[in-house]
């Protein structure tokens, strides 16, 4: 530039206007794609989950595009932890997905910040139905009388097992079995077949969480830990002499072999995981995989609730009746069940739990199991986790899988647990 | 490289300045409009950068330096805490944990991969058939080296019962997987990083070709074998390249973040048993995974003076071992 040619006015213009054109698009592209024109709206629609998750979740936006014709649906979707990462930041700059899959960990914690839609609104307006639902789980996604997300898909914590391995060894796990029978089975295995009786659940929070509840505490309470630095030495010991024993399996060999699970890749004969997880093994591995209760410590308390994946609305969304009407056809809808089979746990609704009958052998163990422990009583309720609990969950698993692969002591992993965990609460 | 693509665009500003002032001779009326003209669309061709430059990365830095004094959650206004951001991070075993890791890896990997780029480019320095292609074949991990698919692929490689694990059994150890295993995993990385020593190699060749000829002949005259001639003309010769070398890739390594997310697992954060957490790791699942805003920013700015440190005392110490030949420097 400079010496030779000189930049004449128009073709200054010409640049500055083509510039600001593209500033222009860009602010455009940027902007948070939903909106509405020509009568038809368009809502964000975001979930955590893998391919196939998508494709199913695609079918059911096609059948609720075709009854409401002038809603459309933008979706996105990540792995769990990248979810949760990216929503934030997406929260945090006030441009939120209008609906998305919510988890009862993260109630607490997007009301406190004011992200999540109230649906009560929504139901007395007539966009949103609570009736149908199943074992009480309407009251699932309700925060100090909020109504904050709709439960899709229902699904408890359970005791995956290979069947072949348990019945080699002559153990029959019944609703009511205890912590010593389980022990006891472990070491059986164990000796008898050279697997480790279990993956390993010191790092599961919602397997201590049991546990805990089985004692009449919690993990959380409304706004704290449940127990003691005292009460997880005590869990943690267990976890790692069991390590040591080798009825648990070898953390190095768990971690060598994900994403594939410890149970699925016969390094064991067991792992707790929620129900509709099941499904994963019979794709993985080669075994008869069945679903245990999980073990008592008095002989009938399991300390188990009905959990559930949800769908929340966005408090600041600009449509929140077809949000509400989105949200009601994905939970009401014989047809989305259909679809869906238990990908997100069993139907939340009867409507839906009565229209997907499934054909295979691993989705009717689920629904058998959700049967029988509804029957047998021992659901119990579960308080909406406190801010800061996903923190939590996540320094839970590191750092027991820290102690169990012997880097760090049970103590000083206990003192690091119990301070990471005040920083992420704020207590 | 930012810093040489900063600095580019000021000095064409300074220039053009300087073009307009007031010279020693009269400037004909016409000569000077059209000067304006020229500086006015040069401005304006320049405005895009400085706007991203003050809104992208000027503007979000001094915010970052605020917020370090700030307890930030993203959400909550920001509200001052002085130094406590600071306090936190030295008690905090993960964090001492992040700046152990960071050492090794800054400390083991930029050296080797420096020897090993050096050690290249005297092999590629030598006249032999088909120097070109070694050249093009050598460079090419640089190329793709930085992206996600290696790092994935190196996650294989590493993973048990794979490549490196066979060849290791064929040499009797049994030692796994370098990738689940806690002490060797860093190694895994500080070896993905040295396989990537294209981008110095090439800066050593062209030093290396810079070293006069006559030198090594009037060396071999008077009987220096290879060694003192490599010791006594060629690295002096090429100091000024080794601590150009020295200093990019040092800064460098501090910064390392994709490879380490990468082969840590994504959502374990850099594990197993924290093996990989990087000093960025750290910064990043503190700030976009805990949404503690203020802590992550507090970390950002104690790397960038730690940072700031080492290149000073690299710059100080070339005094002692950077031989610039006379009117170079």
């Amino acid at each position: 530039m400079g010496t030779t040619g000189s930049v004449d006015r128009r073709s200054l213009l010409k640049a500055a206007g083509a510039s600001l054109a593209t500033l222009g698009l860009t602010a455009a592209g940027c902007g948070s794609g939903s909106g509405s024109g020509g009568g038809t709206v368009t809502i964000r629609y975001a979930w955590w989950g893998a391919d196939d998750r998508a494709k199913k979740i695609n079918q059911t936006i096609a059948l609720f595009e075709k009854k409401y014709p002038k809603i459309k649906v933008k979706t996105d979707f990540q792995p769990y932890a990248d979810f949760w990462t990216k929503f934030q930041t997406q929260a945090s700059g006030g441009n939120p997905p209008d609906v998305f899959q919510n988890a009862i960990g993260f109630l607490r914690k997007y009301n406190d910040k004011h992200v999540l839609l109230d649906l009560n609104a929504q139901v007395k307006a007539g966009n949103l139905s609570m009736d149908g639902f199943r074992a009480g789980l309407d009251a699932f996604g309700e925060v100090d009388g909020k109504l904050l997300g709709i439960p899709v898909g229902s699904n408890s914590m359970s005791l995956v097992i290979d069947k072949d391995a348990y019945r080699r060894a002559g153990i029959t796990p019944k609703l009511g079995w205890t912590w010593d029978d389980y022990y006891a089975g472990l070491k059986k295995i164990h000796d008898g077949q050279h697997i480790a009786g279990d993956t390993g659940p010191m790092g599961i929070m919602y397997v201590y969480d049991l546990v805990l509840r089985q004692a009449g505490k919690a993990f959380f309470t409304e706004k704290d830990l449940g127990f003691t630095e005292a009460d997880l030495t005590e869990w943690w010991n267990k976890g790692f002499e069991g390590v040591k024993s080798g009825i648990y399996a070898d953390p190095k060999k768990v971690e060598q072999i994900k994403p594939k699970a410890g149970l699925s890749d016969g390094l064991s004969a067991g792992e707790f995981t929620w129900d509709n997880f099941s499904v994963r093994y019979t794709a993985e591995g080669k075994g008869n995989y069945g679903l245990a209760p999980i073990p008592s410590t008095d002989g009938k308390t399991t300390g188990q609730y009905l959990g559930s994946l949800m769908l929340s609305g966005s408090a600041r969304t600009k449509h929140p009746k077809e949000v509400a009407q989105f949200i009601n056809f994905m939970v009401h809808e014989p047809a989305v069940a259909k679809i869906m089979g238990y990908d997100r746990g069993v139907p939340s609704t009867t409507a839906q739990f009565d229209a997907f009958k499934p054909s295979d052998t691993v989705a009717q163990g689920i629904s058998a199991y959700e049967t029988q422990i509804a029957t047998a009583g021992v659901l119990q309720t579960i308080t909406p986790h406190p801010a800061g609990a996903d923190t939590c969950e996540a320094a839970f698993l590191r750092i027991a899988n820290d102690v169990s692969l012997g880097t760090s002591s049970v103590d000083k992993g206990v003192k690091q647990f119990f301070s990471e965990a005040k920083t992420a609460l704020g207590t | 490289m930012t810093h040489i693509q900063d600095a580019a665009p000021e000095r064409l500003v300074k220039s053009s300045g300087a073009q307009d002032g007031p010279g020693p001779l009269a400037v004909p009326a016409a000569l000077k409009r059209r000067g304006r003209r020229e500086n006015l669309a040069g401005l304006l061709f320049l405005s895009p950068w400085v706007v991203g430059l003050l809104l992208l990365t000027a503007g979000p830095m001094l915010a970052s330096l605020y917020l370090a004094f700030t307890d930030y959650n993203l959400f909550d206004t920001p509200k001052w805490i002085g130094l406590q951001n600071f306090t936190d991070m030295f008690g905090d075993p993960r964090w001492q944990k992040s700046v152990r890791v960071t050492l090794q890896y800054v400390v083991i990997g930029t050296p080797l991969k420096l020897l090993l780029a050096l050690g290249v480019a005297l092999l590629l320095n030598q006249n032999r058939r088909g120097q070109a292609f070694y050249r093009a074949a050598f460079y090419a991990p640089s190329l793709i080296g930085a992206s996600v698919s290696i790092a994935i692929v190196w996650r294989s490689l590493f993973s048990d019962d794979a490549v490196v694990d066979r060849a290791q059994q064929l040499f009797g150890m049994e030692a796994g997987g370098w990738i689940s295993n806690p002490d060797m995993k860093i190694y895994s990385l500080v070896l993905l990083t040295v396989w990537q020593f294209g981008a110095p190699m090439v800066i050593f060749l062209a030093g290396l070709k810079q070293v006069p000829n006559e030198l090594y002949e009037a060396a071999e005259v008077d009987g220096a074998g290879t060694w003192r001639r490599f010791w006594n003309i060629t690295l002096p010769m090429i100091s000024p390249v080794l601590f150009f070398n020295l200093l990019l890739e040092t800064i460098h390594s501090f910064q390392v973040f994709g490879s380490a997310y990468i082969l840590g697992g994504q959502g374990s954060s850099c594990g197993p048993a924290d093996s990989v957490l990087v000093y960025t790791c750290y910064l990043y699942d503190q700030g976009f995974a805990n949404g503690r805003m203020g802590f992550a920013s507090a970390m950002a700015w104690l790397l960038l003076i730690t940072v700031g440190l080492v290149t000073a005392v690299l710059f100080w110490s070339q005094k002692r071992w950077v031989h610039y030949e006379e009117g170079a420097r």
